[in-house]
């Protein structure tokens, strides 16, 4: 009984209000719902009569969850029996009822679908400026892109330039670095010729020799710096005619000892005349 | 009249009746402005109460009640006694869909002074839905205004096809699987 209550109060305050406004004019369609109601409201007395008379019933401090279960079980067997019994109610007949009704069906579906118009509205609203945005992304992203070749480009011709400025800049130290060392090397020989190999002096082993092997002292000697010199030169600037003429202001046992260790060679039919051998084959 | 009972009382056209208990005023106060501010196609009338039973001298003004909510703060066991003292007052068939404890706070766990088992045990063994919630915090009161607004409109009798009881049996099940 308790719960039968509730079900016929939502059919109570499901017959729309307006309906019984709007339908003045229609005083036998009005007097129909009236009747309707005043008869679901009776029923609805009814019920309330007889719950008051139960009495109220509170809870026993111990066991409470079994007598709520009991309870429970007793009322959803009602429920149960009363949704069973339950026939769906036919609505009234009355013309002016049906239309009064379905005026207030299309206005519920009119509301819903200007509801879903103003969302598809808004929604096409926030997709428009979406996509604006994101042309407008995309554009500021083709322009870095533009940009980001133009650099690339350049860069591309920069490297190319500079490695070519490069390897000049390189070659050239590398030919500097070789100069000084050929002067380092060309100093050291000449200090080292100067040091082991000096002219033979008046008061030296040299001029003992000197005295001995030539008689004529008028002719001015050449140090075997200079003899080794001539020599390469000759070499270096006539491959053709490497030969040299031995003169008298070559110093005789320098010349031999050049012959000596291979450095220079006779010329195989003319005794006077030597050349440096060609170590640079 | 001591006992709060569901159907002492012919509904009233169009509305309907919650209310709630707790020791908390002001928390009351803000919860049932929230659920004020909810948009609604019924009249609504909130009763806050600290405590039940009710006073009888103005018995005759208050519309029939379709939902008590019991509010118990985590922070404050006195909140849960008062709870457990006010239960007494409450008409058993009440306690078939129309009764829902609500339990806030629940956002500052580290200040919980009561004890969270005796809670879901209240809820157990009054088969009544236990609603978890922290309105000191704006969006999950307009949250918790919405859920009791509707709960309140199944109580109520508004929906048609749902009782209370089924309902509240719906909560039962989704909460214990």
């Amino acid at each position: 009984m308790a719960e039968k209550l509730p079900e016929q109060m939502s059919d109570y305050q499901h017959v729309p209000p307006e309906i019984v406004n709007e339908s003045v004019g229609h005083a036998d369609a009005k007097e129909e719902l009236l009747d309707e109601c005043e008869s679901i409201w009776r029923q609805m007395e009814e019920c309330q009569s007889k719950l008051t008379l139960l009495g109220t019933e509170t809870l026993p401090e111990s066991d409470a969850k079994l007598s709520l279960l009991m309870m429970r079980v007793k009322a959803l067997t009602a429920e149960y029996n009363q949704w069973q019994k339950r026939s769906p109610e036919i609505i009234s007949t009355n013309p002016d009822v049906l239309v009064a009704l379905g005026k207030e069906e299309l206005q519920k579906v009119k509301n819903g679908l200007e509801m879903v118009l103003s969302t598809v509205q808004s929604k096409n609203k926030k997709l428009r400026e979406d996509l604006k945005r994101e042309q407008q992304w995309h554009e500021e992203q083709q322009q870095i892109v533009d940009v980001l070749n133009g650099i690339e480009e350049e860069m591309k011709n920069q490297v190319v330039q500079f490695s070519e400025k490069r390897a000049f800049q390189e070659l050239k130290n590398k030919m500097l670095k070789l100069r000084t060392y050929k002067e380092e090397l060309l100093n050291a020989l000449g200090e080292f010729l100067e040091e082991h190999f000096p002219l033979p002096e008046e008061d030296g082993s040299a001029k003992k020799k000197k005295k001995n092997s030539s008689e004529e002292p008028a002719v001015e000697l050449v140090t075997l710096h200079e003899i080794l010199e001539i020599l390469i030169n000759k070499l270096m600037s006539t491959p053709h005619e490497p030969y040299l003429t031995i003169s008298d202001s070559f110093w005789p046992p320098y010349i031999e000892l050049l012959l000596r260790y291979g450095i220079a060679l006779r010329h195989p039919e003319d005794p006077n005349r030597i050349r440096l051998e060609a170590f640079h084959q | 009249m001591a006992v709060v009972r569901p159907f002492d009382k012919l509904p009233a056209l169009n509305s309907a009746a919650v209310l709630l208990v707790g020791s908390d005023e002001s928390l009351q106060q803000k919860l049932a402005e929230a659920i004020l501010k909810e948009k609604k196609n019924f009249k609504i009338s909130i009763h806050l109460a600290t405590s039940l039973p009710l006073p009888s001298e103005r018995d005759h003004l208050r519309p029939r009640i379709d939902l008590i909510a019991f509010m118990i703060d985590i922070k404050s066991k006195y909140s849960l006694k008062n709870v457990e003292a006010s239960l007494a007052h409450v008409d058993a068939s009440f306690f078939l869909g129309k009764v829902c404890f609500l339990v806030t706070g629940v956002g500052r766990v580290n200040y919980c002074s009561v004890e969270m088992n005796a809670i879901w045990k209240l809820g157990e063994v009054y088969c009544s839905p236990v609603l978890y919630c922290e309105l000191e915090l704006e969006g999950i009161r307009v949250a918790t205004a919405q859920r009791l607004l509707r709960m309140l409109q199944i109580c109520a009798g508004h929906i048609p096809g749902v009782s209370a009881l089924s309902f509240g049996l719906l909560m039962r099940n989704s909460a214990d699987e």
